[in-house]
């Protein structure tokens, strides 16, 4: 019956120290595949499973396999098993992330003003369809697209399950699209450039009954685009009286105050940091 | 004079079970340290005060952790979780709830590294080298005992008064 006396030893020591089941659990499984699990031995024993949102105990027979449904490993994650006859053994295994199903794509600011170095950015990961972040790395492509430029494109691979982008905000005010796609998969979201700060404010006046009644030329940013309405322009008046300041809000791109001086005046703009030109008015008549 | 005698002794005790589930919490979260290094952090840089607030958040999430597993209670997830990791976890509450088994994380021990921080502040990941005694409970039968260390991949987002835990997955490697 035995081949030799070694194997007869070797047989003799397995029965006195080896345990008497033995689990063999897959090298690797996806999450929501059906997966099976290897035992040794005979006659009936516990089978013990957890891992991520899985708790199983059930009765086996030793020597059968052990069939794990995919709803018992759809969360990607470490699972431990354990089978107890008259005494326990147990094994680990990972579940992988299945395939990319949704993309969680976070993108910041929703208004931004144009022409601002990385003023713009994006977050994006993949998910499968039991919601397990995507580890393997996977190309995803970020587009830019607004109606008065071309569109921008950049494709990025996935590290640690993200990819992200950063960049300038474009030139014109208006809508902008932004997408990230993965394959079939498509999320868009969008954002409002608006125009930045006011630039070559310029302002004409003129002496009424009531005062000075100065207005600034249609208000734009640097890249020409009108500034929206409510953007804060500051008229400063300055006579032998003194200085007296009004605040007026852009309506319609333009920005009117009247300011009570019956001499000389002299009258400065600005909105923000930026300086307009200077207007001088003669006194009543 | 029996009913007031009655009436101290439900006091006492309802001030004892107190103080217990207090030490209990206070004893979990001992029980949890956490070494954080942020160096490679990037796009964002990450400031020290925030460093500290994720090192605070993401040890009580685990201590919340320890404690739901052990007592089978959904409570300790509310807050600290959202997403799918909240799913997971009380998934797996409800699970032991039902095959009357439990776990016990005790002596934890993680070394988390900041790998991502989102250029505008609101996502992270974290790799965290977590070692701790797993301890598997069938009823009060001990059936698994083992030292163990497991690799999560983590996303935490910033919630209303904390950093919340949104993904926390174990992986083979990172």
């Amino acid at each position: 019956m035995w081949r030799s006396p070694i194997s007869l030893v070797i047989s003799l020591v397995c029965v006195a120290l080896c345990p008497a089941q033995e689990l063999r659990v897959p090298a690797s499984v996806t999450a929501g595949d059906d997966a099976s699990i290897s035992t040794t031995g005979s006659g009936k024993a516990t089978f013990y499973l957890l891992g991520p949102g899985a708790s199983r105990k059930s009765d086996v027979n030793l020597g059968e396999e052990i069939r794990l449904p995919g709803k018992d490993v759809q969360h990607a994650g470490e699972y431990v098993a354990v089978l107890c006859s008259s005494t326990c053994d147990s094994a680990t295994f990972y579940v992988s992330a299945a395939k990319p199903m949704t993309l969680a794509f976070v993108v910041h600011p929703s208004r931004v003003p144009v022409a601002e170095n990385e003023a713009v950015s994006g977050v994006a990961f993949p998910f499968d369809q039991y919601d397990n972040l995507v580890l393997a790395p996977e190309t995803i492509s970020f587009q830019l697209a607004s109606k008065n430029a071309p569109a921008i494109s950049k494709a990025t691979r996935t590290e640690d399950g993200v990819a992200w982008f950063r960049t300038a905000s474009g030139k014109s005010a208006g809508p902008v699209q932004i997408t990230a796609s993965l394959g079939d998969i498509t999320e868009k979201r969008a954002l409002q450039q608006v125009a930045s700060d006011p630039c070559n404010l310029r302002i004409k006046g003129e002496r009424t009954a009531k005062g000075i009644v100065v207005e600034t030329d249609p208000v734009h940013d640097c890249a020409g685009n009108v500034v929206p309405d409510g953007t804060i322009i500051t008229f400063t008046a300055s006579d032998a009286t003194g200085k007296s300041t009004v605040d007026a809000p852009v309506k319609a791109g333009i920005a009117k105050a009247q300011i009570d001086a019956s001499g000389p005046a002299v009258i400065t703009v600005a909105s923000g940091i930026v300086m307009g030109n200077e207007l001088r008015i003669g006194g009543q008549q | 004079m029996n009913r007031a005698i009655r009436f101290s002794m439900r006091l006492m005790l309802a001030v004892l079970a107190s103080l217990a589930f207090v030490l209990a919490s206070y004893a979990a979260d001992n029980d949890v340290r956490v070494e954080i290094n942020s160096e490679k952090a990037g796009p964002r840089q990450m400031e020290p005060l925030s460093e500290r607030g994720i090192q605070r958040d993401y040890r009580a999430a685990w201590a919340s952790i320890a404690r739901a597993l052990e007592s089978n209670t959904l409570d300790p997830l509310n807050g600290p979780f959202v997403g799918s990791a909240e799913q997971w976890l009380k998934d797996t509450v409800l699970s032991q709830q039902r095959s009357g088994l439990s776990q016990r994380l005790s002596d934890q021990n993680h070394k988390v590294e900041t790998v991502f921080y989102s250029p505008e502040g609101d996502v992270m990941e974290l790799h965290d080298t977590a070692e701790y005694q797993l301890q598997i409970f069938d009823g009060g039968k001990a059936i698994h005992d083992e030292h163990v260390v497991v690799r999560y991949v983590v996303l935490m987002t910033p919630g209303a008064d904390r950093w919340v835990v949104r993904e926390l997955q174990a992986v083979p490697h990172f």
